[in-house]
């Protein structure tokens, strides 16, 4: 793995620019695609909005300066193309599939490539529903396990509100459960 | 923790319920860096923009320089001054056209006054 103060130096410089940024892609899409599938949940518009996040990425390389991680840089940017999508998703058909009692659970488990059983397809539901903010925060805390103060460099909110955001996130999630059981 | 989400932990796991198709990870680098243009040119705004406020702060910095070099010492009565003969001038011109007289019929009634 090349580390990023190379990888930095190596993106600001056009000869090497393109190289560096083709193991920027090889070092970080694997991870970069699991964050955006869980905002997403399928895999097709998962790939797609990776690729659009690459291409963000690589418009925006001369405004970045290294004053953060690679991967947080990245990462704002996928989660911020998720976040799009997802609005788009929404404007575009009248009743969400987020709507439908159950829909996002049923779209799930006749997916080929979910192999989660019904409870794990129910949590994707129940996260789901969530609002942006209880969303992302839940999702980078719960599968990640990111560090709030992370999250707050990525997101550009104080930890103090990521923190409520997760305890109401949980409280849904878990009433969510109670109410099925 | 919180209990609510040990209860979540423990009736849900965090096992990844998702898959990808075969090979999807060994053919990404390639199909990412084929969408990828030539050169990183930044948006047209970006290139922009730092001409715009370039160009902006010229011509601030050229209209007050001529307004400090160039424009007539006043005082501060004169321009009182002006201002009421303009207004009055202002206040004239809409008068006439109001009543639909030009300049003859008001030196008439002018004349016609004395």
């Amino acid at each position: 793995m090349t580390d990023d103060k190379l990888l930095i130096e190596q993106l600001s410089n056009p000869k090497l620019q393109r190289k560096a940024f083709e193991t920027v892609v090889r070092q970080y899409s694997e991870q970069l695609y699991w964050q955006i599938r869980r905002f997403v949940l399928t895999h097709d518009d998962a790939n797609d909005v990776l690729q659009n996040t690459f291409v963000k990425a690589w418009q925006g390389i001369s405004s970045f300066h290294g004053d953060s991680k690679l991967l947080t840089w990245l990462s704002r940017i996928a989660i911020n193309e998720s976040l799009d999508f997802l609005r788009r998703q929404k404007n575009l058909s009248v009743a969400s599939i987020d709507d439908e009692e159950g829909g996002v659970a049923n779209m799930l488990m006749a997916d080929n490539y979910f192999d989660g059983d019904e409870t794990e397809a129910q949590l994707q539901e129940a996260i789901a529903r969530l609002p942006e903010v209880q969303r992302t925060v839940f999702l980078l805390r719960y599968y990640d396990d990111m560090k709030y103060s992370d999250i707050s460099k990525m997101l550009g909110t104080s930890e103090g509100a990521l923190k409520a955001s997760y305890h109401i996130a949980v409280k849904k999630i878990s009433e969510f459960f109670k109410s099925l059981d | 923790m919180m209990n609510e989400e040990k209860y979540i932990r423990s009736r849900m796991g965090t096992r990844n319920p998702f898959q990808v198709p075969d090979d999807y990870f060994d053919r990404l680098t390639d199909s990412v860096m084929s969408q990828i243009p030539e050169e990183s040119k930044p948006s047209r705004t970006v290139r922009i923009r730092p001409w715009l406020y370039a160009a902006a702060c010229l011509l601030v910095a050229v209209l007050t320089a001529t307004v400090y070099f160039f424009a007539p010492e006043t005082t501060g009565q004169s321009v009182v001054a002006s201002t009421a003969v303009s207004a009055s001038d202002t206040y004239v011109d809409e008068a006439a056209d109001y009543v639909m007289a030009d300049n003859n019929d008001i030196y008439a009634c002018l004349a016609s006054d004395l």
